[in-house]
């Protein structure tokens, strides 16, 4: 034992500073595991701090989206917003009135002409449906509802003016007018105060809005009967124009687009009516070829035969 | 990541591309493309046949029907919880798309047109609140972490 005592002592001292070293060893792990928890809590702290800057950004972009969404609307329900520059001039309800010339070039195009015309500008053609009889006076009824401020029914009452002018008159000759400036600004014939006769059928033009704004759409000018009205929804959900050829065929909407008729001078349109060299010319003149035929096989019985046998055997 | 996200994200896309699809079909099926409805603010043919309907030629109904179409696949649970940068900046960018898109369409309906068309009010207001969704997502939740396998 006494041999083991230096022994002993040595071991004891070298123990002792192995435990030192432990001890310090530890002590260092402890700090390091410190440190390492102290960068791991700044980290997730830079994390969160990033995380919650990311989010404000985000809220702060969305609140500006409202912010701008909401403004376009106030602007314009507070009407410091003009839809355009065009300052929106109405044309008299009966329309201003045509030279005679001009008319009687377009009453006078002939049928074989407009059946010569392309169709390839025609879209929408009549379609045959099941409807009773559509009658006035004894006749068959051409009905007609449009209104003044729609473009497309600008560009229908071209080929439906050419087309009746072969089956009877009006008195007076219908105005010119244009409809809305906002609108297309097509040029265009009126039918409203006019009346037509012809021994075949009746014609019923029912314009139901003019071209003048009035709050916030156009004012009424003529208001559909009950039975029109009736008609007019359940064929085509009330759309402009709408046209029911004895209630044997309908015509939905216009024939071909207005598109190449907008901002044009009424006289630059009637030149180009029997020209079927031009888009406008052909569109024109082929709808007006269409609804002759129409006419022809759903109100006049095939009649005036001069008018009706040529579009048949063009 | 949590789930509502892609929850709301898949649902409004898939409302969107019902509606734009049903203005799509109306855009090639309606001899209306040739007639004026009414004349009041509320004229969805007005707004639907105007200049600002197409853009190159190509219908803005179809463009909505891409827009949702694209966006629906970005809001789809799983692909929230996809890691790759691609996935998650690419869906915020197409927001950011629609956005821009719906301002446009919306000053030029209340500006230009002056006619508003609820069907298509519906898809603005679906792409504004899937833009919002999409923004308040990402910047609130961080990627989700690669799992290697």
């Amino acid at each position: 034992m006494s041999n083991n005592r230096p022994h002993s002592s040595g071991q004891t001292q070298k123990s002792n500073a192995s435990a030192q070293k432990s001890n310090a060893a530890a002590k260092k792990s402890a700090s390091s595991q410190r440190f390492a928890e102290r960068q791991a809590a700044k980290q997730q702290a830079a994390r969160e701090e990033r995380r919650v800057r990311t989010r404000t950004y985000g809220i702060v972009t969305i609140a500006l989206v409202v912010l701008v969404v909401a403004v376009l609307v106030i602007v314009k329900v507070a009407g410091g917003g003009g839809n355009s520059p065009v300052v929106d001039v109405p044309s008299p309800p009966a329309g201003t009135p045509i030279p005679a010339t001009t008319l009687a070039k377009l009453q006078s195009v002939p049928v074989s002409t407009l059946v010569a015309a392309p169709t390839s500008g025609i879209i929408t053609t009549p379609q045959s449906v099941n409807n009773p009889a559509l009658t006035a006076d004894g006749k068959p009824q051409l009905l007609y509802i449009g209104a003044e401020y729609c473009p497309h029914c600008a560009a229908e009452r071209w080929p439906l003016y050419i087309a009746l002018s072969k089956f009877g008159t009006f008195t007076p000759q219908p105005g010119r007018i244009h409809s809305a400036n906002k609108d297309g600004d097509v040029p265009t014939v009126t039918f409203y105060g006019t009346t037509y006769t012809s021994p075949y059928f009746t014609f019923t033009p029912v314009e139901v809005y003019t071209n003048r704004p009035a709050g916030n759409g156009y004012a009424i000018l003529q208001a559909p009967t009950r039975a029109q009205l009736t008609l007019w929804e359940n064929t085509n959900g009330g759309a402009f124009p709408f046209v029911d050829f004895g209630g044997k065929q309908v015509l939905p909407s216009a024939q071909y687009s207005f598109a190449d008729l907008q901002n044009l001078p009424f006289s630059a349109v009637a030149a180009q009516v029997g020209n079927n060299s031009t888009s406008i010319g052909a569109d024109i003149d082929a709808s007006a070829a269409q609804l002759i035929t129409t006419i022809c096989s759903s109100l006049s019985k095939h009649q005036p035969a001069a008018v009706c046998s040529a579009v048949h055997s063009g | 990541m949590p789930r509502w996200p892609g929850l709301v994200g898949t649902v409004l896309s898939v409302l969107g591309l019902g509606v734009a699809g049903y203005l799509t079909y109306e855009h090639f099926t309606s001899s209306s493309t040739l007639a004026c409805s009414d004349n009041g603010v509320v004229n969805c043919l007005k707004v639907t046949t105007s200049s600002y309907s197409e853009v190159a030629g190509v219908p803005v109904a179809v463009l909505g029907l891409v827009f949702f179409a694209v966006m629906l696949v970005l809001q789809l649970p799983p692909m929230w919880r996809r890691p790759e940068p691609v996935i998650r900046w690419g869906r915020l960018a197409w927001a950011v798309v629609g956005l821009g898109t719906v301002l446009y369409l919306l000053f030029a309906e209340l500006f230009e047109i002056d006619a508003i068309c609820l069907w298509c009010t519906a898809v603005h207001v679906l792409t504004l609140v899937l833009f919002g969704t999409t923004v308040f997502a990402t910047s609130s939740y961080p990627a989700p972490v690669a799992v290697d396998a």
